[in-house]
């Protein structure tokens, strides 16, 4: 199940591994808000350090960009939407369309802001266990008032189970769907219909099992939930991506 | 768990945070705003779960979104993604499920009113992400219309008229 999708846990022994999941929330927040601001030199240091990340929790990096493959293509029409339509000095034209200095560059920056958010996305998936994003999000939940924390932390956690189900379900149903010469059907709604309509029925009725399996074992919100275990290099990851995240701010 | 009724809604609930997640990662880029499946299912929600936990199944999607996970349009996530150009489409989701779910509610096991809630809740969004995107990129109106609606317009069309045929089929099973 995790050869398919880059975004579930692998499990490892990195030092993002061991950091403790509030942390890590954290650090998502900083660089997500970083990367608002960031040029190409802020946008190249933090792909140096993703990238020495990378290289800590082994990630197979030729099988995740080949998992990515529309995302990437949603990248390519970006940097080509903005270098189409943003006016500045034309670089190529061709038939009254041109390519503009300043389009291209806004362009490839945005994408590659998006390229690292969704790569800190993936780091940041493969080193936490559901069950301490669950922990993390109650704790951070925690004084909010008339929020339910425990049923939002289950939640989440049911919700990153059934993403890989869900993605092995859809391939289970395209491959029916194409035996039968599905996609040859010109309608778009009905290729549509008959695509998601048997992948809803299936994981509804995934659902359903689940449900009873949880009955059936006298499930309650209030269970005893793990503890947090701080690695204790929490505070130098915060200190450095605060500091990222000022010089980004001021310089 | 007080009551099994809690724990199923709880068990659909995720599995529609995990559906819109899905829904998000397949994106057809056209300018600034992709065409993505999330906002049929977001609307679908609605209709399926009703206004309390559809919205609650929203809030789920946009702080898990939030957090880190990569379940935005195109894989995206993060804090940042809210002050972006789409940033009001997502929020709008809130709403939009709210309203179709009240209205879908009201009228139950019927596909007329059930496009209609889904017509509103669509309208809900363009409200509100179409204003935010034009502040956010300092357009004219007419520039955030062509880029904010008009080319998703005919997709809306399908994808309402694809989810309430699936509304209807689905609702029998839960």
């Amino acid at each position: 199940m995790a050869t398919l999708n880059p975004f579930v846990f692998r499990p490892g022994h990195s030092n993002l591994h061991y950091l403790d999941t509030r942390c890590k929330f954290f650090l998502v927040c900083i660089v997500s808000l970083s990367l608002l601001k960031a040029n190409f030199p802020a946008c190249f240091i933090l792909l140096g350090t993703l990238i020495f990340f990378i290289q800590q929790i082994n990630l197979e990096l030729g099988q995740t960009l080949k998992h990515l493959k529309y995302f990437i293509l949603f990248l390519v029409f970006i940097i080509l939407a903005r270098a189409l339509t943003i006016p500045g000095d034309p670089l190529v034209q061709l038939y009254g369309i041109s390519i503009t200095h300043q389009g291209l560059y806004e362009g490839c920056l945005v994408a590659f802001r998006f390229f690292l958010v969704m790569v800190t996305g993936i780091i940041f998936s493969n080193t936490t266990r559901p069950a301490n994003l669950k922990n993390a999000v109650q704790w951070y939940l925690k004084p909010i008032p008339f929020v339910p924390e425990k049923r939002v932390g289950i939640m989440i956690s049911l919700a990153l189970r059934f993403l890989p189900l869900i993605l092995n379900q859809a391939n289970e149903t395209r491959n029916a769907v194409h035996s039968r010469c599905g996609n040859l059907e010109k309608n778009p709604v009905k290729r549509f219909i008959r695509l998601t309509l048997p992948l809803l029925k299936k994981t509804f009725l995934s659902a359903d099992h689940l449900i009873l399996a949880m009955e059936a074992r006298c499930y309650c919100e209030n269970r005893t939930d793990p503890e947090f275990k701080p690695s204790g290099k929490e505070t130098l990851f915060i200190i450095t991506s605060l500091g990222f995240w000022l010089c980004i701010q001021f310089f | 768990m007080d009551h099994p009724n809690q724990l199923k809604m709880t068990v659909y609930t995720a599995l529609f945070v995990a559906l819109i997640a899905m829904g998000a990662f397949i994106a057809i880029p056209l300018g600034p705003v992709p065409i993505v499946l999330q906002n049929m299912l977001v609307l679908l929600a609605g209709i399926i779960l009703g206004p309390v936990w559809g919205v609650g199944c929203v809030g789920i999607y946009l702080l898990i979104g939030l957090v880190g996970l990569p379940v935005f349009a195109g894989g995206t996530s993060g804090i940042g993604k809210l002050f972006g150009p789409t940033g009001g489409y997502l929020i709008a989701y809130l709403p939009a499920v709210f309203v179709t779910g009240i209205i879908s509610n009201k009228f139950k096991k019927n596909i007329l009113f059930d496009t209609i809630a889904m017509i509103i809740g669509t309208l809900i969004i363009y409200a509100i992400g179409v204003p935010w995107l034009k502040m956010v990129f300092s357009l004219s109106w007419n520039k955030a219309l062509a880029v904010g609606i008009y080319p998703f317009l005919i997709g809306d069309g399908l994808k309402i008229a694809a989810a309430a045929f699936l509304a209807k089929k689905i609702r029998p099973l839960i």
